[in-house]
């Protein structure tokens, strides 16, 4: 698997971001192509409207290669204070947030390179690209 | 983000026009182009005040060259002016009033894009790095200018000592980042400090002397002395012009953030609350000093202007007094002089650990700030004051100090 070790640091701040809510489940999965992957991380917190907003707007945050590449390597490593999720939102392609039918979150990301084919995931189409 | 994007550039164009206006206005434009041009093969070790080897004016005209150069490097790689890059492009001004030139950034900056190649990333990935790299610039102009080489050899021996220390500050600047886990603002002051220490010591082995310098300017240059508080009063002025009504409300919320490394206060909150809280914290710098009977010198003047960018990436006025205390209750308790020069700098730049206050409380940032005192008066020598960001050096080896110290009281308390 190319770039384990992002996506084990990635893997690392989302589940970071959950277990700071005390949830009593957590499921990570991973869906591998070519050159992307879909991570699906859910939980069974309920949360409020502004918290799920707040969710999307860190993990959809805009690109920014200047800190993506510095400051982002943080990401999943340093984990004293709470967890960031903006640190994994400018290394991702997109992600989208939804409440599962027992009320907690489910964080669909999909992670790639330069060759990422959104086709071959259940990307929303024309997300691709972060941000 | 069009407008933000346009506001940004106007601030900082405004800025840099400032430090070349005045730089041309303080003592004429021939001397200060005079001077700008001796600067350029002038020592540039700590502590080289600009201003005192070739006239104020001339210093600042080198600041708003060298702060030029950040602009164009930023524009070259098509990132956009946010918080971060505020910073870096404030503190390659600053300190081109005392050891960054043209001739001494570019080669750190050449090294940078080539460790992005060997690294297969795109360059605009370590932007910030190559910009707050440029720290190096003095060892660049040592190798160029004072090992008595002939002149070939030491220039080509200056351009492969930038490259090569641009090469490595990626990895290590990563590298620093996990030491302190973002706690200091100077993460590159680290990195480069540590850099340092083993081109000093190459040096040294190899029979270089590198005694530290301390040449200060002591006039009272009136451009020099009105620049923060006409910058201040501009980004302020700026905020209320932009804000609709909401920049107090924003400043405020700024307030609450901790500060710890990334925080883009324009992202996170907006840009008017970010241009007033760069306005005040600056106005804050500048008052302590004139208060304490200090001089706006070259060094004082960077200092100033480095607060004011970081203002924008992690320091607000609730962070920073604690630290400032703490530095300020050090110089007291050791007996120096809280008035001169270098308790000044070390006031003033301790803002870094500002993040520690932020995020663990004002008793941690009085801490901090004392202990760092006790570092930076230290810290130059061990790198014969190649590395500029002396005091970033300090600041990240305290903040991994109390980092490690609170990290291991936190996990051994986990249920």
């Amino acid at each position: 698997m190319k770039h384990k070790d992002v996506i084990v640091h990635l893997i690392s701040e989302v589940s970071r971001y959950i277990l700071e809510g005390d949830p009593g489940k957590m499921v990570i999965s991973l869906h591998r192509e070519a050159d992307g992957i879909h991570l699906c991380v859910l939980d069974d917190r309920a949360r409020s409207e502004g918290e799920m907003e707040a969710v999307a707007r860190s993990l959809n945050a805009s690109s920014r290669p200047e800190l993506a590449g510095y400051y982002g390597t943080m990401a999943g490593h340093d984990l004293l204070g709470q967890a960031r999720l903006n640190l994994v939102g400018w290394q991702i392609k997109h992600a989208e947030v939804e409440r599962t039918p027992e009320g907690g979150a489910m964080l669909n990301l999909w992670i790639g390179g330069e060759a990422f084919d959104d086709s071959k995931f259940t990307m929303p189409k024309g997300k691709n690209g972060s941000g | 983000m069009a407008t933000i994007d346009r506001s940004l550039y106007r601030i900082v164009g405004l800025t840099i026009l400032a430090f070349l206006v005045f730089g041309l206005m303080a003592e004429g434009p021939g001397p200060a182009l005079a001077g700008f041009l001796r600067l350029q093969t002038a020592p540039s070790r700590l502590l080289t005040d600009f201003a005192a080897v070739a006239g104020p004016g001339a210093a600042m005209f080198n600041a708003g060259v060298v702060g030029s150069l950040g602009l164009f490097y930023l524009r070259l790689h098509k990132i956009r002016l946010s918080g971060p890059t505020l910073a870096a492009v404030f503190i390659m001004a600053g300190f081109g009033l005392f050891g960054k030139t043209l001739l001494n950034c570019i080669p750190i900056l050449l090294g940078v894009e080539l460790a992005a190649k060997v690294a297969g990333k795109p360059p605009s990935g370590y932007v910030l790095i190559g910009m707050f790299g440029t720290s190096l610039g003095p060892m660049v102009s040592f190798l160029a200018f004072e090992t008595g080489l002939p002149p070939f050899a030491a220039f080509a021996l200056s351009i492969a000592g930038g490259i090569a220390a641009g090469l490595l500050l990626p990895a290590l600047g990563i590298a620093m980042l996990h030491l302190h886990q973002g706690y200091v603002l100077y993460n590159i002051g680290l990195t480069a400090g540590f850099l340092a220490l083993f081109a000093a010591g190459i040096i040294e082995a190899a029979g270089g002397k590198l005694p530290l310098s301390w040449e200060l300017y002591e006039g009272h240059d009136v451009f020099m002395t009105w620049l923060v508080p006409a910058l201040a009063a501009g980004l302020i002025i700026a905020a209320y012009a932009l804000g609709k009504g909401k920049t107090l409300r924003d400043f405020l919320a700024v307030q609450k953030l901790s500060g710890r490394l990334p925080s883009d206060f324009i992202e996170l909150v907006s840009l008017p609350g970010t241009l007033l809280n760069m306005g005040v914290v600056g106005l804050i710098g500048y008052v302590y000093v004139r208060a304490i009977g200090g001089t706006v010198s070259g060094p004082i003047l960077g200092a100033l202007i480095t607060m004011m960018g970081f203002a924008a990436f992690g320091k607000t006025v609730r962070n920073i007094l604690p630290v400032m205390a703490g530095a300020l209750i050090a110089t007291l308790v050791f007996g120096m002089d809280p008035a001169s020069a270098d308790a000044l700098m070390i006031i003033l730049f301790c803002t870094g650990l500002a993040p520690l206050a932020g995020e663990f409380g004002p008793g941690v940032g009085m801490v901090a700030g004392f202990l760092h005192f006790v570092m930076a008066d230290r810290t130059a020598l061990w790198h014969g004051g190649m590395a500029l960001y002396n005091n970033g050096f300090a600041a990240g080896l305290t903040a991994a100090l109390i980092v490690a110290v609170i990290e291991w009281y936190r996990s051994s308390r986990i249920d």
